[in-house]
């Protein structure tokens, strides 16, 4: 899938070459797939218009008679006509499967993905200007002693389904993770859903995607992604650490929703 | 329609518009002046004006992007003394607010709706004005005052608007933004929305009612087809963005919630996402609102400049219609990443994707008039080829973001920002000042300056291509937009050297127009006095002295036939030239004639 680098390498003038980023996720292929076939497609189609271009105006000056056609009569448009309908079944056809295929098989999957053993549930709270996530801990359930709280920095496993419900104190954020090829908007009084399935161990940047206000460019988080023994060890650990911090009466630290109540958006 | 018909429409249409005896005093003369003309060029010059003001915070940005947090040079030691001539974050989100609201509303709209709308469809259908020249001089005089409250919010308490141009809630409400210029702001949107739609009703009107007799819709220029289809837009969604800035403004000023949710909403609050739909489902449209007249402009260039009949005159027009048409419901792709039902997201992806067709359609027409034509490269030409060029390469672009898959990585990117700056920003940009170079002379009765206009266009066409591929390779590489240091960011520092160099292209494109502001002001005085029809072109508009007197035109033309009866054989062996004016009457040779219309 990295058949454009040289593309990539044309643009590569004064500065660094420029390509997609690199994709430590499992599904994310999918993404990039549509983004890398539509590419192929839009360059040829600018080539050969710019080479049209200027074939007819350097070949036919003013010294070149006019071909006098207004292309209204079937014989003449209907070159129009076709050559717009094949565009449409080549370039637009492809992209329109694929992402199709690819929303409603990976991305929109949430059932598959919480069936899957070892899926990873976190809630995320999104406020100015910083990533609240909680993990159920091991009674499962959210808003209770044994949840692990984290600010702008979580963890999940390898190799195994990260689904995430979110939502928004305040303004609109964005919870998006390009590594991880996903994203999804934080909007106050809504739940929304995104998941991904890490592919690579490491950290990776959690980025405000929605304009949020002046610091709307320092909320940055990250995701580390451990290899799932360690992970499982990280959990266990924090868990403990959490329910011996506990404070019932610190109101700021109580937030999270039932999960299943939010599982209805098929 | 025999010519007994068209004398009496003509008599008709001429006791319609009785020829007033013109404007003597001042203020009826430039000030409330009810000639289209006149209010055509107070748009204009209002727009230009704020286009350098625009241009201005969009170098701002380029320098914020490329030097994050250093002083500003000219601007930092005037204009932001007070922030030690460094941008801060707060004001870095003023900046880019600002930069896009006065961009689409109060220049694009202005000039290539405002101006040329008002310029070019009376002459164009050889009307004498507007169907409402009173309500015409209102529009006008209200969007003037939209201009104030927009003046007025750069002083505002707390500084200007700040929630971006899309003005989300609540971010835009007083949780966000608290400030009197983000009111101002809500308020100058709500306010240039009814001049729009009092300009909006007026032109069609117009097209509708005065049209001169034999003027049919398949004979109408190009340009008055994008016109005529930007207002039917304009009236149809103008009122719903003002509906959801009403609301907004009701949040920020009267304490209702209809667009607050979360922890400072009161009994469950409302729906930020209510205010999306409100906004886009104005917003797609509005894409079109600035693109419509472009496409119009440059396809009437096209065919001008190729000395060729526009190709496919009637699919163009089917095509821009069906793009009219489809734009209200595709404005779903904006909001794939809002939780959006999946179904819905679907359902717009295919419609969205459905619109390349009608597009690809009008694209290919182009092409096709300038193929085996007798091209000559006059400066409009060349802003219209740049048009093409520069659309080309923002529709093609737009493929992506339609999808929802690839969205996914692509939204609020930089890569958006990169496509719609080549096609509501280039395009528009590129017809606007090709419309100029090519209208001037019917404008102000003196030509612009070709050397001048050429090295224009090169510093434009290069410095644009250069500056919205910048973001589109950057956005491709996944920086995010309307981050005021990108590099804080691991993942984004890489792409450092990539944006000083799209700044850079920014300056010289920036102070390259100076260029243009020199040729334009100049021209009035020292350019060469324009004939009649300096172009050879044949609509109405160049059949009347250069500048329009200020009843167009003394007897309402008969119109013979289409707008680009360019190259026809049969008329250049009859009247030795390449064109003939659209009402102008052929003498009829027995036989020879009939014979041309028998083979058309």
């Amino acid at each position: 899938m990295h058949s454009l680098n040289c593309l990539a390498l044309l643009f590569s003038g004064p500065f660094e070459p420029v390509n997609l980023l690199h994709d430590a996720s499992e599904f994310g292929w999918k993404i990039d797939e549509t983004i890398t076939e539509t590419t192929v497609f839009v360059v040829i189609l600018f080539i050969m218009t710019v080479v049209w271009m200027l074939w007819s105006v350097f070949m036919n000056g003013p010294t070149h008679k006019a071909v006098f056609e207004d292309g209204a009569d079937f014989k003449s448009w209907r070159w129009t006509a076709l050559i717009a309908a094949l565009i449409f079944i080549v370039v637009d056809g492809p992209l329109l499967v694929h992402s199709t295929e690819f929303m409603w098989g990976t991305f929109f999957d949430f059932k598959g993905a919480e069936a899957k053993p070892g899926a990873v549930r976190i809630e995320v709270n999104a406020h100015q200007w910083a990533w609240n996530a909680r993990y159920a801990g091991p009674d499962g359930t959210f808003n209770t002693a044994d949840d692990i709280v984290v600010l702008n920095d979580i963890v999940v496993p390898q190799g195994a389904p990260v689904i995430f419900q979110i939502t928004s104190t305040d303004v609109i954020h964005s919870f998006k993770i390009p590594n991880l090829r996903m994203m999804v908007d934080a909007v106050p009084g809504t739940v929304t859903r995104m998941w991904f399935q890490a592919k690579e161990t490491g950290v990776f940047e959690i980025v405000c995607s929605q304009h949020c206000g002046a610091n709307h460019y320092k909320m940055r988080g990250t995701v580390t992604v451990l290899p799932k023994a360690e992970y499982d060890r990280w959990a266990q650990v924090t868990s403990v650490n959490a329910t011996r911090a506990f404070d019932s009466k610190d109101m700021e630290a109580h937030w999270g929703w039932d999960w299943a109540e939010h599982s209805r958006i098929e | 329609m025999t010519a007994q018909e068209a004398t009496f429409n003509r008599q008709v249409i001429e006791a319609l518009q009785p020829i007033h005896a013109p404007p003597t005093t001042f203020w009826s003369k430039y000030i409330w002046s009810l000639d289209h003309k006149t209010i055509g060029k107070q748009y204009l010059w209002a727009g230009l004006l704020f286009l350098l003001v625009g241009g201005t915070l969009a170098m701002m940005i380029r320098w914020q992007w490329a030097f994050p947090g250093q002083p500003v040079p000219i601007l930092g030691p005037t204009v932001l003394r007070s922030s030690g001539g460094v941008i801060g974050p707060g004001l870095y989100m003023q900046i880019f607010t600002m930069h896009g609201l006065i961009m689409i509303f109060f220049a694009i709209t202005p000039v290539l709706i405002g101006a040329f709308g008002n310029f070019c469809i009376p002459l164009m259908i050889g009307a004498r004005d507007m169907a409402f020249p009173w309500l015409n001089a209102l529009s006008f005089w209200v969007f003037a005052l939209s201009q104030c409250l927009v003046i007025g919010a750069f002083f505002g308490d707390l500084g200007a608007a700040g929630a971006g141009w899309t003005t989300y809630p609540p971010l835009s409400t007083n949780i966000g933004t608290p400030g009197t210029g983000q009111t101002l702001m809500v308020a100058a949107v709500f306010v240039t929305g009814v001049a729009s739609i009092m300009g909006g009703i007026n032109y069609v009107t117009t097209v509708i009612r005065l049209r001169a007799p034999g003027m049919t819709y398949m004979r109408m220029p190009l340009t008055v087809w994008g016109q005529f289809l930007t207002a039917i837009l304009n009236v149809l969604f103008i009122p719903v963005l003002g509906a959801g800035a009403l609301l907004l403004l009701m949040d920020r000023l009267f304490g209702t919630q209809f667009f607050i949710a979360g922890a400072a909403a009161v009994k469950g609050g409302g729906d930020p996402i209510l205010f999306q739909h409100l906004f886009w489902i104005f917003g797609h449209p509005e894409v079109y609102i600035l693109i419509l007249p472009a496409w119009g402009i440059a396809a009437d260039l096209l065919a001008f400049f190729a000395r060729k009949p526009a190709h496919w005159y009637k699919g163009t027009v089917l095509a821009m219609s069906a793009v009219t048409i489809l734009s209200a419901v595709v404005y779903g792709h904006h909001m794939f990443q809002t939780g959006m039902n999946p179904m819905l997201g679907q359902g717009f992806t295919t419609l969205t994707l459905i619109i390349s067709i009608p597009a690809e359609v009008l694209f290919l027409n182009w092409l096709r008039t300038i193929y085996k034509g007798s091209i000559r490269l006059t400066v409009p030409m060349l802003f219209a080829l740049g048009m093409v060029f520069v659309f080309g390469l923002g529709g093609l672009t737009g493929l992506y973001l339609g999808a929802a898959t690839p969205d996914i990585y692509l939204h609020d990117t930089m890569f958006v920002v990169g496509h719609f700056h080549f096609t509501m920003a280039a395009a528009s940009f590129m017809a606007s000042i090709a419309g100029l170079y090519f209208w001037y002379p019917k404008m102000f009765g003196r030509m612009m300056n070709t050397t001048l206009g050429k090295i224009h266009f090169w510093f434009s066409a290069v410095g644009i291509t250069a500056v919205f591929t910048g973001q589109l390779l950057v956005g491709y590489a996944g920086q995010n937009r309307r981050l005021w240091n990108p590099y804080a960011y691991d993942i984004f520092k890489p792409l450092h050297g990539l944006n000083q160099w799209t700044s850079y292209f920014a300056f010289v494109l920036f102070f390259a127009q100076a260029i243009f502001i020199w040729n334009f002001l100049s021209s009035m005085y020292i350019g060469k006095k324009a004939e009649a029809n300096p172009w050879q072109v044949g609509t109405l508009e160049w059949s009347i002295t250069s500048p329009a007197p200020v009843h167009n035109y003394d007897a309402i033309p008969i119109v013979q036939r289409g707008p680009h009866e360019l190259s026809n054989p049969e008329l250049v062996r009859r009247l030795g030239r390449d064109w003939v004016g659209q009402a102008e009457v052929v003498a009829e040779e027995p036989g020879a004639a009939r014979m041309a219309q028998g083979a058309r």
